[in-house]
């Protein structure tokens, strides 16, 4: 099965390149046959990744330790299905996934447009056979084969890494790469656009749905990886600016701002140019994301190996990219000339652009904080570094602009947005903001960004709530339905922006949670069994916990030494929890793992610091119990994974098709609505 | 002229992103040195005691042991391409788990005038933290 | 094994690949009527436009002045690419057959029918429906004027 799977990977290259040449000439020669070719090829490309893959998967699960990524990444011992997301465990195997992952994708594109936009789908073929190719040949010519033999067979692995050994590790790869693999699709219908001058905003229409899928995934993919960094580094945190955490991070705020643009081309035909150019940004960040990681450019917490013909070939790759996109761009301008203008700063449009200028100012600020080091070596001779006070600095202003355009994009005018409309609409929401931190200040606070950001929040939650009220009241009135049918078909007549209100909740709830990390609470202490520490919550309370001794045990993988403790809450016992220390045998490293009590309104969080005597807890000896917590209140964490939560409802929502789509295919994916039978007369 | 509003806009922005950037840059910007590059630094200019600075080093095996306090800890870190060139370093906070004898280090602090450097932060920089380095295994021999 | 496997690969795989040239099998390269025409699309967005507009006026966010300027321009947009819709039409030989945006039409048309004959507030100017005797919005007693489309 495994040899297989590498011979897999090697047909999959020249049928990837042919496949890329029958679509480009297919499509510009009217040649029916050869685009037909080109999209068999597709499939068949997807067949033989998926081959690679479950070949990978096969030499994990058999113990297969002649191959190098296998007997690096795994051990007889470990857990079986930390065998199996070996796949994505390092750089090799994570290669082949993303390329499986584009080709799935590409397979469903191709599928669903076997006899939909046709002027389309060659050029399409082509230029995801070709993103395919260029995976392919690094995957087989650049040192990082994952097929690749040592030459003997030894008798074990050297074992997962232990902090990757973590429910979150199964999950936060693949999704965050379902995200990065999602958005070629979009890309690859822009540039199709370009080749085939079908340039009016069809092709975002089409991949609308494409463009919501990925951004769920991205979104989803960065909790998650916040969720696996405050569970398993154990430090408290969930977001260090770290160059690969930033990289991730790039891609998904100029996805944001698309998602929003389009809305502006759709509606008043503008930004073409400048939609063309986001999508072309974004993707080229998802390469480049992957090209961070994989090739050690920049030293970080996460960083891969260092491969420098790897940084070679993907750099050629994005250059290339860049420069035909923008030659096809220039060429196409005169069909890509806006319809109308902006006819004020206070309309939609300009919330919009706004919300777009803000978000691609963060990114840039974020790629250059990151890229820093290496620019001001190259430069200078000497490396410079920034840190997380640099990246808090520019991005702090960033979002407070962002969360107030969440309230106010929703609701003012298109075109010009008159005093009427504005008072009409903000005067309430920014009475309850101002209300809201006023109340605040009463109780304290002076910083001004948390003000800033309980006020706006407060201010888009009464914005998003009067939509919802309004909506369904003018529904229920209109159709004479009661609120409850009028709410549930208000939201179905028009997912899109609905689904996007509730996101947008999840978003203000993220964003609320960031605040309260001006509130965090820690405590130190060195403790024997029986004694206490207490942690005042700043929601008033009282946490205590008592110390009740430590015990050690092996398991398959590792050894360890669990410390456990009673937890109070003013006094009264609400439960216990655990900190413990382990020790990976095979991987011979030492693992703390944080104990995290959690309720709606905050986090208790405890680290073992320090264990005094391993061996001695091991041989029971009663004067070795001694150890050393952190405990700390993290305030309002909890609600990051709730908004996480809301905003995947959200986005399902958006991205559900309307049952009639499936009938008037015929008609634009503009599937908002339930038609109606009968023909009415659209204007008076 | 056609797009002006557009064209402002994005000028305006485009302002003041690249003041944030400016003075963000220049308030928390350090040098990134090797242990040799901070000593060589310190030797020529006395007032670089004060400044902080991110060193890039290694463990000297054996070196560590915890102060006299909890969350106290001291080591020696060397610089890699010079391994005589090293000096101690006191940290006060919990240790990364992948801390052990011989890793390499980044630190972020001050080098005092008492020839200690006093670390505020500590990353383990695993080289191999992700990547495998199987021909180590060469030595264990082959399964059946 | 594998090499009978890896045989078969190659061999299904060529199959699939070169059967088209060979036997000269098309895949379409125009989407007969499939997809809408670029007039057709304006339309749609314009229709869109104008359902927002609807809502957006009865659920007061948009004041009377606002709502029939809105309602003016963006008619005109449809209108426009109504005609061109049927120039396509006309140009491709075949009668001008409205494409499937009846719902949307409809929608429309039963928010104005409701909203005709209502009455705006005199006090907080709330755009109420023809069986309101009192407003929704701030619960003053209802007069004329009543609300008529304008032009």
């Amino acid at each position: 099965m495994t040899a297989l799977g590498e011979f897999a990977l090697w047909i999959a290259l020249p049928i990837a390149f042919w496949g890329m040449v029958m679509g480009f000439v297919g499509g510009y020669h009217k040649r029916g046959e050869l685009v037909l070719s080109g999209e068999r090829s597709v499939h068949v490309v997807f067949i033989l990744l998926v081959l690679a893959s479950l070949g990978i998967i096969n030499a994990f699960l058999t113990d297969q330790f002649q191959y190098w990524y296998v007997a690096g990444y795994s051990n007889r011992d470990l857990d079986t299905y930390f065998k199996i997301s070996g796949l994505w465990a390092g750089q090799r195997g994570s290669l082949v996934f993303w390329a499986v992952l584009v080709a799935f994708f590409a397979s469903i594109t191709v599928f669903q447009n076997r006899n939909r936009n046709r002027e389309f789908m060659p050029y399409v073929v082509g230029v995801l056979q070709g993103i395919l190719g260029f995976f392919l040949v690094v995957l087989l010519f650049a040192k990082v084969n994952p097929f690749e033999q040592l030459g003997f067979v030894p008798a074990d692995g050297q074992g997962l890494n232990p902090q990757l050994q973590n429910y979150w590790m199964t999950i936060h790869p693949p999704v965050l790469y379902l995200g990065f693999t999602a958005f070629t699709i979009p890309f690859a219908f822009a540039m199709a656009a370009l080749l085939s001058g079908r340039l009016d905003s069809r092709w975002i229409v089409l991949t609308r749905r494409w463009t919501l899928l990925s951004w769920f995934f991205l979104t989803n993919g960065v909790i998650f990886g916040m969720r696996w960094a405050y569970e398993e580094l154990g430090w408290g945190g969930y977001w260090f600016w770290d160059p690969v955490e930033n990289a991730s991070l790039l891609p998904w705020l100029t996805a944001t701002a698309f998602l929003h643009s389009v809305m502006i081309q759709e509606n008043r035909g503008m930004l073409k140019v400048w939609n063309m150019s986001l999508v072309l940004l974004t993707f080229l960040l998802t390469i480049f994301a992957t090209f961070l990681t994989r090739s050690g450019l920049i030293e970080s917490v996460h960083t891969f190996a260092q491969n420098t013909s790897i940084a070679f070939i993907f750099l050629v790759f994005m250059g290339s990219l860049f420069v035909a996109a923008v030659i096809l761009i220039v060429y196409r301008l005169p069909a890509l000339r806006s319809e109308n203008q902006i006819e004020s700063f206070v309309s939609r449009e300009a919330a919009f652009l706004l919300n777009n200028l803000v978000l691609l100012g963060a990114a840039f600020a974020i790629l250059w904080g990151t890229m820093f080091p290496l620019v001001s070596e190259a430069f200078t001779g000497q490396s410079i570094a920034v840190g997380p006070p640099f990246f808090n600095r520019v991005n702090l202003p960033i979002g407070l602009v962002l969360l107030a355009l969440t309230g106010i994009g929703p609701v003012i005018a298109w075109r010009r947005a008159t005093g009427r409309n504005l008072t009409r609409n903000f005067a309430m929401p920014l009475g309850v903001g101002a209300a809201v931190s006023i109340a605040f200040i009463s109780l304290g606070v002076r910083d001004g960004y948390v003000l800033a950001t309980f006020g706006l929040s407060a201010f888009v939650l009464a914005i998003v709530a009067v939509e919802f009220w309004k909506g369904t009241q003018a529904r229920a009135r209109i159709e004479g339905e009661g609120y409850a049918t009028a709410f549930i078909h208000l939201v179905g007549r028009n997912r899109r922006r609905w689904g996007g209100y509730i996101v947008h909740v999840g978003i203000v709830l993220i964003f609320t949670a960031f605040a309260g990390r001006a509130f965090e609470v820690e405590v130190r202490k060195a403790l024997n069994p029986g004694e206490t520490v207490s942690v005042a919550s700043p929601f008033g309370h009282v946490y205590t916990l008592i110390y009740e001794g430590i015990s050690s045990s092996r398991e398959q993988n590792f050894d360890r030494w669990v410390a456990l403790m009673t937890v109070e809450r003013n006094g009264s016992p609400v439960g216990s929890m655990s900190t413990e220390r382990r020790f990976y045998r095979v991987n011979r490293q030492m693992v703390t793992e944080v104990g995290i009590r959690s309720t709606p309104m905050e986090d208790l969080y405890v680290i073992l610091a320090d264990v005094e005597d391993f061996d001695g807890i091991v041989a029971n000896d009663p004067d070795a119990q001694r150890i050393v917590v952190q405990v700390m209140v993290n305030p309002l964490v909890p609600w990051i994974w709730y908004g996480g939560v809301i905003i995947t409802i959200g986005s399902l929502i958006a991205l559900w098709p309307a049952a009639e789509v499936v009938r008037r295919r015929r008609v634009l994916a503009v599937e908002e609505e339930s038609p109606e039978a009968l023909a009415g007369a659209a204007s008076a | 002229m056609k797009n002006g509003r557009f064209y402002v806009g994005l000028v305006g922005v485009a302002l003041v992103v690249t003041y944030l950037v400016w003075t963000g840059i220049s308030d928390s910007m350090v040098y990134y040195l090797t242990p040799a590059e901070l000593l060589a630094k310190v030797e020529q200019d006395r007032s670089f005691h004060g400044v902080g600075v991110k060193v890039s080093g290694k463990v000297v095996s054996g070196s560590y042991h915890k102060g006299d306090e909890d969350f106290v800890h001291l080591f020696q870190v060397h610089d890699i391409e010079h391994p005589d060139v090293a000096f101690p370093v006191v940290y006060r906070n919990v240790l990364p788990d992948t801390f052990t004898d011989d890793t390499e280090v980044v630190l972020e602090g001050r080098y005092g005038e008492d020839g200690v450097f006093h670390a505020k932060t500590l990353l383990t920089k695993c080289g191999s933290r992700y990547e495998a380095a199987p021909a180590d295994l060469a030595g264990q021999g082959t399964a059946e | 094994m594998v090499t009978f496997g890896a045989l078969l690969l190659v061999g299904f795989a060529m199959f699939l690949i070169l059967h088209p040239i060979i036997s000269g099998t098309e895949a379409p390269l125009e989407s007969a009527g499939e997809d809408p025409s670029d007039a057709q699309f304006r339309k749609r967005v314009s229709l869109l436009q104008l359902r927002d507009a609807e809502y957006e006026f009865a659920m007061g966010k948009l004041s009377e002045e606002d709502y029939h300027a809105l309602r003016k321009v963006v008619s005109a947009e449809a209108l426009a690419a109504i005609r061109a819709e049927e120039a396509e039409a006309t140009l491709a030989g075949g009668s001008a057959e409205l494409s499937g945006d009846a719902d949307l039409e409809e929608e429309i048309a039963g928010v104005r029918a409701r909203l005709k004959g209502g009455v705006f507030c005199s006090e907080c100017g709330y755009p109420n429906g023809v069986e309101s005797r009192f407003c929704s919005e701030c619960g003053s007693p209802l007069q004329s004027p009543r609300i008529s489309p304008a032009s």
